[in-house]
């Protein structure tokens, strides 16, 4: 199985006067797990759809190994598709849903056979094989989903939401597996997700999307240490945002109309006044323990800050409404104009 | 198996077509169209059958109107027989669109007319084979129930205790009736003739569209009574329901008749029905009960039971009307039309009027007033009073509006919105004045 | 790798752009080509003279003047609109008990009751208004045993008002077929929902469940009001003549009238279905109320309470008494020797059966063979016609489902006329008219049921969510193997209740076939009924003839159920 590549080549959609893709342009890199990642109606699952040819972009072209797809129908594109609803069709088996795409495309009857059990077998569903998608649980029907697309062995899989319809421990597990079986078979995936711990937690790389624009495309850690804008440092991560514009005493260097962006962990608290290379000056208006951390919310002039100061035992805590002195130091600043 | 034995005899017919062709003379497959009841046809099939071996009659049934559309239809390719219906004004339309060919019938024995009424239509296009009177038919469990009279006359049901008992077809719906009205007018007059079909309509439980909806009114009890042509009440009595029949003395006798279709595909055959209707052993079936009709043959009423009507010698019947089919036929449209705009689809309330009326001539009974009798007569004379005369209705710029006639003149319906607010008019007067009688005389 | 050898096959890009559309745009000009030379032509032929010129032979407009101008046809106008509105209230309270506590409870003998719900349904020509009258007319059964100890009488089948009952009564299951299998598909999780946020009974079903089977509602509801307003033979059997289907039949079928107004009374009654249906699409236009999900057991019933059982079957058997009486009235007068003015026949015979059997039994081979080819033909045609509305973007698409819609407002008389003119002119090798083979009548027994089962196919479609068949694209089906696959059998539910719908009338109707029969060997049941009903020895027979047509399709409607019902079952 070599894997293929992906080419979102200046890419609008419009919905009528609503335009819901803006120039688009994303390379994903053969054998990549990609995360298109943004708040519900980014565009994200256009997007997606539009790979797999059920939308049809009105200027642009996608490429699937360097080839234009953007004229060929669904059922020649070969990318598989997970459905965030699974749709998995209520009159067919387990056995006969996953068998689907194998007849469609001809293959021998004892090929079926032996590959969709290889697919059960790796799904751990073999035993449920001969019941009905509705006699199954939501994380059986998600793994049925997968199975019916991995099987036929598509050139690319995406992925729309896959484990939002799960609980938060089998989401855990389910997508190490998930990730463990897209290195396994070396498969070009597209994952679709609004949760940026799943994307940070799986992904090679991730685009950030919002109001059908692409943000920012990046490791999770760049990302995270280099948000593009103000966007994705909110989007990925807890993030404090001060204006420029109320802060006391501006420190040399600030860009004009610029703000000031860190993370509630790079900062430090004190009761007294600390050297830093800003300080910011207010009283504690909440307190959560989080278990590593704990998070204070400290409240000044300027606005409201939080910082996670490590936990460790027999640590005093400041109390709320205590007065505080938040320090920055110069590394953790970002600033921040969009 | 329904559809394999259908397509097998599609495949046989094509084989055989050439086959067909050249057989003899009275073979092979009669079909005829008619408005007869299966109880009619059958023993006429099953008795020529047996006197034509070789032959089957394949009998559609298609009520009267259906007929003659079909025929009209169909002309350019026809493929039946024999039209075989009751109503003589139906063969008078096929006749005038010539789609009936003319035969001279070699049964002997039967007589030019019957009554007044000519048995065979002009030109020798349709022949009658038994003869038909139109009467008043009632339920007697119902009537009893009811304790309501035996009519005797057509004027008798525009009597009070008649009021909401009586049933009729509508004459644009069914030729017999049709003739019933037109029997009256003729029998009457014009301007009487109307004012007893409106005192008698007033009376009228409902007007059905179809003819046969009146005797099966009466014989579910749903009416008392009905305008009915006599064989329905006949084969009525025959099947078991409690139900009596009586021919006013203005009634006229006319045929139920057969016709054959121009360009029959098979004439021979056909031609061997229609003398095969007029001969004796025909005639006969005539009589069985749940035909029960009039042979217009007089010998065959020999054969007859006892109590059968026979037009050739009791000459009450129909004696009174010298009936003109000619007049009949330059207006029957203009009739059947001026009947349902006055009538048909005023019934409300000329039932309205003729209630009122009623009460004023019971309250007059026990204590007279001329005032009132006045007003009421006045109210009559409103509810009588018709839009055109009788010389308007068979003037051509009149008849010509229903024919679709190519010159140019009044359309339909603006004659039938004009009649309608006329009688709709004069029907509101009449309520009026009835109104005023009504507390005068009480 | 099979998946990368399949697509190696792929044709250029431009060519697959192509042939995208190519299949639909086909499927859609031969159903075009068939509704125009089936339907359009053959009535066209015959409305002609409503724009004819009197005399002149012109076009013209004048005689839509005159129909506006005409006391008459403007009462009749309102009439039909009212008698239409009302039918729809009380078929649907006839209607919403019923396929609401036998979809969504568990209830013993729910496939006997969507049976004997479809029945009425069945209303055989003539014997039916017969047995009505014995029943419930003036001097019926149930007014003359009122009448005797109560000293009143009701007047169920008089003016207007009879006409809405008989009405309701009879086509009250075209409402029950489709709303229960919307109701079906419904997820037991969104009535739960509801319940967990507080909601129950009454309110539960008004705000919930009802919302979500709108489709199937509303596709029995606009046929209920298009069928009734178009319907002819029960004003007609009621003496009600003042409205517009009953006035344009009169205007056609009496002998000697050349009179345009009746074919401009089928222009508007044509005109006004096509406007009913399509303001029912506007209703449903963005209520896309597919249940995507399925899982779960989702489709559950609910357990009802021993007083709810209670109460439940005796709301069921009062409306199914209701209902049926006319076919119990049917079934008494089949066995009655006579039965005049009284409350019960006088006696019973098995004559009746006796001679139907002897004589007839060609009618009712004929019947079961006509009516399954055009439910046959209406679902292919329906199943196509929804899918092509509702899944694709084909330019004018629409009009197919509003040009199919249409033949429910074509009096049958028109159609067969139609026919007659345009059919009986092409002659076959052997010199019969194409009009008299009788497949001619299964086509115009198609076309008068197409609307039925369109309704019930596009409600089917539009409960099948759009991403079961993304799914199966994308794993390579193409569209039409996916409506193969997927598609069709997930619609099975609504094609069955649609072939039941086109069936079920088919079996009884007469006004086109009367027209189109050219032999007795060719005839269908109606027909026989027809002719047996002219006589008043007939009427015996007539009723056994009824009987054994509701019996033919009852069992064929069981049938169709017990398959649902195996269906629903995992």
């Amino acid at each position: 199985m070599t894997a293929v590549a992906i080419n979102i080549e200046q890419v609008n959609l419009f919905y009528g006067t609503n335009h819901v893709l803006k120039d688009v342009n994303l390379d994903i890199s053969p054998g990549e797990l990609f995360a298109f990642l943004g708040p519900s109606g980014c565009g994200k699952t256009t997007l997606l759809r539009l790979i797999a040819g059920f939308n049809t972009a009105d200027t642009g072209r996608v490429l699937i190994d360097g080839k234009d797809v953007s004229a060929l129908p669904p059922w020649r594109r070969d990318v598989g598709l997970v459905f965030q609803s699974y749709a998995l069709w209520p009159h067919m088996s387990v056995r006969r849903n996953v068998a689907f795409g194998l007849e469609e495309r001809r293959v021998p009857r004892a090929e079926i056979e032996r590959r969709v059990n290889a697919a059960l077998e790796l799904v751990e569903l073999s035993q449920l094989a001969d019941r009905r998608p509705s006699q199954l649980s939501g994380g059986q029907q998600q793994r049925v989903a997968l199975a019916r697309t991995i099987v036929v062995e598509p050139k690319v899989l995406l992925l729309d939401e896959p484990l939002s319809n799960l609980d938060a421990k089998l989401r855990g597990q389910v997508r190490r597996e998930l990730r463990d079986l897209q290195q396994r078979l070396g498969l070009t995936t597209i994952f679709v997700t609004h949760d940026q711990e799943e994307a940070n937690s799986i992904c090679d790389r991730i685009a950030v999307m919002n109001a059908g624009v692409v943000q920012q495309v990046g490791t999770p850690m760049e990302l995270y240490e280099r948000p593009a804008n103000l966007f994705v440092a909110g989007f990925l991560g807890s993030a404090n945002v001060i204006d420029g514009a109320k802060w006391v005493d501006p420190p040399a260097g600030t860009p004009a109309g610029a703000k000031l962006v860190f993370r509630p962990q790079a900062a430090t608290l004190s009761a007294a006044s600390q050297q830093a290379w800003l300080k910011f000056e207010g009283a504690v208006a909440h307190r959560e323990f989080l278990g590593s951390t704990v998070r204070y919310g400290v409240r000044g002039p300027a606005g409201d800050v939080s910082v996670d100061v490590a936990f460790h035992q027999g640590q005093a805590l400041f109390d709320v409404g205590q007065s505080v002195t938040v320090g920055v130091p110069q590394a953790a600043a970002m600033w921040l104009s969009t | 198996m329904a559809f394999a034995g259908k397509v097998s005899a599609l495949a046989l017919s094509l084989l055989l077509l050439a086959g067909a062709a050249a057989e003899a003379q009275v073979s092979g497959k009669v079909s005829v169209v008619t408005s007869f009841s299966k109880d009619v046809t059958d023993p006429f099939k099953k008795a020529f059958e047996a006197a034509h071996p070789g032959t089957t009659l394949d009998v559609q049934n298609r009520n009267t109107n259906a007929g003659v559309k079909f025929l009209q239809e169909t002309q350019a390719n026809n493929q039946v027989d024999l039209f075989w219906a009751s109503a003589p004004d139906a063969f008078e339309v096929l006749r005038g669109r010539k789609l009936l060919q003319s035969y001279k019938p070699k049964a002997s024995g039967i007589p030019e007319k019957i009554g007044s009424y000519p048995i065979n239509g002009p030109d020798n296009n349709y022949f009658g084979f038994a003869a038909s009177g139109y009467g008043i038919m009632w339920n007697e469990r119902y009537v009893a129930a009811n304790k309501l009279p035996a009519p005797k006359e057509w004027d008798d049901l525009a009597k009070a205790p008649y009021f909401d008992h009586v049933s009729m077809a509508a004459p644009s719906r069914s030729g017999t009736t049709h003739l019933t009205i037109e029997t009256i007018l003729q029998g009457e007059g014009w301007d009487k003739g109307w004012g007893v079909i409106k005192a008698m309509s007033g009376n009228f439980r409902q007007i059905t569209e179809r003819s046969f909806g009146v005797p099966d009114a009466v014989n579910s009890g749903q009416v008392g009574y009905g305008i009915v042509i006599d064989f329905f009440a006949f084969s009525s009595q025959a099947t078991g329901f409690p139900v009596k029949f009586v021919y006013p003395s203005v009634t006229t006798i006319v045929p139920a008749n057969i016709g054959i279709v121009a360009n029959a595909p098979n004439k021979a055959g056909a031609e061997a029905f229609v003398e095969f209707l007029l001969s004796p052993a025909g005639q006969e079936v005539l009589l069985l009960p749940a035909i029960r009709r009039l042979p217009v043959n007089p010998a065959v009423y020999a054969k007859a039971p006892a109590d059968y009507p026979n037009p050739f010698k009791d000459t009450s019947l129909g004696a009174k009307v010298k009936f003109s089919a000619e007049t009949s036929e330059k207006r029957s449209e203009v009739v059947d039309v001026l009947y349902d705009q006055t009538v048909t689809f005023q019934l409300e309330a000329l039932k309205d009027v003729t209630k009122t009326l009623h009460a004023v001539d019971a309250a007059l009974a026990k204590k007279a007033n001329a005032k009132a009798a006045d007003l009421a007569k006045e109210a009559r004379a409103l509810v009588a009073a018709m839009p055109i005369t009788e010389a308007q209705a068979s003037s051509p710029e009149i008849a010509g509006a229903f024919t679709g006639a190519k010159q140019k003149g009044a359309r339909q319906a603006e004659l039938e919105q004009q009649w309608a607010a006329f009688a709709k008019d004069r029907y509101a007067q009449a309520k009026a004045k009835a109104a005023e009688a009504l507390k005068a005389a009480q | 790798m099979t998946s990368a050898s399949a697509v190696a096959d792929l044709p250029p890009v431009v060519q697959g752009k192509r042939r995208f559309g190519w299949g639909q745009a086909a499927l859609a000009l031969a159903i075009a080509a068939f509704l125009v030379l089936f339907l359009a032509w053959p009535v066209g032929t015959v409305i002609v003279a409503a724009f004819t010129h009197k005399g002149a032979g012109g076009f013209t407009l004048v005689n839509f003047y005159d129909f506006f101008a005409t006391d008459l046809f403007i009462r009749s106008t309102w009439n039909s609109l009212y008698v239409a509105g009302m039918s729809v209230v009380l078929a649907s309270v006839f209607a919403l008990p019923l396929a609401y506590i036998t979809t969504r409870f568990e209830f013993r003998g729910t496939v006997l009751i969507q049976t004997l719900g479809v029945v009425p349904l069945i209303m055989p020509p003539f014997v039916g208004a017969v047995a009505m009258q014995l029943l419930f007319g003036r001097n019926g059964t149930v007014n003359m045993l009122l009448d005797q100890h109560l000293g009143f009488k009701i007047p169920f089948m008089e003016g207007l008002n009879g006409v809405i009952f008989v009405q309701a009564v009879h086509y009250f299951p075209f409402i029950l077929i489709n709303l229960s299998a919307a109701l079906r598909n419904i997820d037991r999780a969104m009535e739960e929902a509801a319940q967990n946020l507080g909601s129950s009974g009454f309110r539960l079903f008004r705000r919930i469940v009802f919302p979500l089977a709108m489709p199937g509602y509303l596709a029995g509801a606009s046929l209920v009001f298009v069928k009734v307003f178009d319907d002819l033979a029960t004003p007609l059997l009621l003496n009600v003549k003042d409205m517009l289907a009953p006035q344009a039949y009169l205007r056609i079928t009496s002998i000697g009238i050349a009179d345009p107004m009746g074919y401009v009374i089928s222009v508007v009654l044509i005109v006004a279905s096509v406007v009913a249906m399509w303001l029912s699409a506007l209703a449903m236009r963005g209520k896309d109320y597919a249940t995507v999900q399925r899982g779960g057991g989702g489709l559950a019933r609910r357990h009802m309470h021993p007083w709810q059982a209670v109460a439940a079957y005796a709301i069921v058997i009062l409306i199914l008494l209701l209902v049926l009486a006319p076919h119990i009235g049917l079934l008494l007068l089949s066995f009655a020797t006579i039965w005049s003015f009284s409350p019960l026949p006088d006696g019973y015979t098995l004559a009746h059966y006796g001679r139907v059997f002897s004589d007839s039994a060609v009618y009712i081979t004929n019947t079961a063979l006509y009516a399954t080819l055009a439910g046959v033909i209406d679902i292919i045609l329906g199943t196509a016609i929804a899918y092509l509305v509702l899944r694709t973007k084909l330019a004018g698409r629409q009009w197919l489902d509003w040009g199919a819609s249409a033949a429910l407002a074509v009096p049958g008389v028109v159609l067969g006329i139609g026919y007659l003119r345009c059919f009986y002119g092409v002659t076959l090798p052997d010199g019969t008219p194409l009009a008299a083979l009788w497949i001619v009548i299964v086509i115009a027994l198609a076309v008068r049921r197409l609307p039925y089962a369109l309704r019930a196919c596009v409600a089917a479609l539009q409960q099948v969510s759009v991403s079961l068949e993304e799914a199966a694209e994308n794993l390579g089906a193409t569209k039409a193997r996916t409506v193969r696959r997927v598609v069709v059998p997930l619609m099975t539910g609504g094609m069955l209740a649609g072939f039941i719908a086109s069936f079920a009338t088919a079996a009884v109707e007469l006004s086109a076939t009367i027209m189109l029969v050219q032999s007795n060997a060719d005839a269908p049941l109606a027909y026989g009924l027809y002719v047996f009903m002219q006589s008043a020895a007939g009427r015996g027979p007539g009723a056994a003839l009824g009987v054994i047509a509701v019996l033919l399709v009852a069992l064929c409607t069981l049938a169709s159920h017990l398959v649902i019902e195996r269906r629903q079952k995992p």
